[in-house]
């Protein structure tokens, strides 16, 4: 494993691979630059980045783990290198160590997102310290959703040779995991679906909001968080990791 | 002579239409083995069915004397090497690079790449990307990432498709030279009947995809000596592919 590993950073040599993924990092933290906020809500600031920022991972992250997919997949399909490497190693370490490797960037990109969050909020003067206990677990939310998008992307990607697949089934599943945030009343859509998950383990809920007074009288309370669909989740990556696995070893190269 | 590769009864049926048809197969070892039938005769499909790529719908498989199935594959599959329909590459990196990769997986050492190229006469290629590389330059890659292990069978899939005249020859004078070189049997596919009359030893000709004859050209040829070889060979090709 650790051998094929070691091929698979071989392989994305002038691939830019990981350029390609920070490209896409730097603007999603463009987007959420503090660019202009209020004194109203600089002073709840800290508490309104985690309100705002489940949004922004839903369209971003997805995005990220197509590109991040597809690139990493697409290698072995634009060579046919697929029938070489199965006739070299084991067809489910072959899906792991693309997975790992995968799941390496993705991780890394969150985590860099996630401290520079951090760090746009001191240099914007976000009132008061950040709450770590909170936006540890807002990293823990982030990572858990991702990784079971890029574990369904991964395995499209390595299983069709026309990346439009996976890039077609990658955007629609976006789209309806964004356009569910905006249909509470409809709480079964965004937990049937992956890209839901970016709102269903959103902990954070804004109250007080009016159009006049805006923040000034509103505030950011923490709500209760469900575990349950927290390993709910863990539960469909694991299937999902499974049934991808099984179906790539079972692929006729 | 010992038999290193032998088939029985091997069938694959794709979406209802038999591709391969009860074929038994017998390689020796040593020998270089020609696999011959036209286009869409079950070559293809047979050589991948010996290298696990796809699976039998029966029949069995037997390479080193062992059978060949999901708890020996790997280590069967340790002493073969292959080019199957085009060549394997990664077009963004070099000859070299390719063959690192290679090496790494099956843990070779670096004398092995140095030594394939060599062979392939792509040791000069150092700087340039696969994907730069014209169609004859891949197919030596190809055989290359063969031949990088040193295999005890190699498997060729119409090795010479592609290549000019020139690069014919040069691929026919080294699979010639390999059984003697490196102690290997070779088992070689193509549907030119020239290519095979002047590489092989020994004969396989499939079409529709069963076994139409196995063994010598030679004796081929004594079945009827009144007609020639593409006569004979037309004739037992010729009535399945018109079925």
């Amino acid at each position: 494993m650790i051998r094929l590993l070691k091929c698979e950073f071989m392989k994305t040599r002038r691939r830019y691979i990981l350029i390609s993924a920070l490209i896409v990092t730097a603007a999603m933290l463009l987007w959420i630059y503090p660019v202009r906020y209020g004194e109203d809500f600089l002073r709840i600031a800290w508490m309104g980045y985690l309100y705002e920022l489940p949004l922004i991972n839903a369209i971003f992250m997805p995005m990220l783990s197509m590109i991040v997919a597809s690139r990493l997949c697409d290698t072995e399909h634009k060579g046919a290198m697929l029938k070489q490497l199965a006739v070299t190693a084991p067809k489910e370490k072959i899906y792991d160590s693309k997975l790992v490797y995968g799941l390496a960037i993705m991780l890394f990109c969150i985590v860099l997102s996630w401290i520079m969050t951090i760090a746009f909020g001191y240099h914007a003067g976000f009132g008061g310290d950040v709450p770590v206990r909170l936006y540890l677990l807002y990293l823990l939310f982030t990572i858990a959703p991702t990784t079971a998008v890029y574990i369904f992307q991964h395995t499209v990607s390595l299983l069709f040779k026309n990346q439009a697949a996976a890039f077609f089934s990658g955007i629609i599943g976006t789209f309806f995991g964004v356009f569910s945030m905006f249909l509470p009343q409809l709480p079964w859509l965004r937990k049937t679906l992956i890209w839901g998950y970016y709102s269903v383990l959103d902990f954070v809920g804004l109250f007080g909001w009016t159009k006049e007074d805006r923040y000034k009288s509103a505030h950011f309370e923490v709500m209760k968080i469900d575990w349950t669909f927290f390993f709910v989740l863990i539960i469909i990556c694991i299937a999902m990791y499974i049934i991808g696995r099984r179906l790539f070893k079972g692929k006729e190269l | 002579m010992k038999e290193i590769v032998r088939t029985d009864s091997l069938t694959k049926i794709y979406n209802g239409t038999i591709c391969v048809n009860n074929l038994s197969m017998s390689v020796k070892e040593g020998r270089i083995y020609g696999f011959l039938g036209p286009n869409g005769a079950g070559k293809s499909t047979t050589l991948k069915m010996l290298l696990g790529l796809v699976r039998p719908g029966k029949g069995s498989i037997e390479i080193f004397g062992r059978p060949f199935d999901a708890k020996n594959r790997l280590s069967i599959l340790h002493d073969i090497g292959s080019l199957i329909e085009s060549p394997s590459y990664y077009g963004h990196l070099t000859a070299r690079e390719n063959l690192k990769i290679l090496a790494s997986i099956l843990d070779l050492p670096d004398k092995n790449i140095d030594e394939v190229l060599n062979t392939v006469r792509l040791d000069k290629q150092t700087g340039k990307k696969v994907s730069a590389f014209s169609m004859g330059m891949k197919q030596r890659l190809g055989i290359a990432s063969a031949l990088l292990s040193f295999p005890k069978l190699l498997i060729l899939d119409e090795p010479t498709n592609g290549l000019d005249p020139a690069g014919i020859q040069e691929i026919r004078e080294l699979i010639i030279s390999l059984p003697l070189r490196y102690d290997m049997t070779v088992i070689v596919s193509s549907h030119l009947l020239s290519e095979i009359d002047r590489l092989a030893d020994d004969v396989g000709i499939i079409a529709g995809g069963k076994m139409m004859y196995q063994g010598t050209l030679d004796m081929l040829h004594k079945q009827d000596e009144s007609k020639s070889l593409e006569e004979i060979f037309i004739g037992l090709t010729g009535k399945e592919h018109s079925l």
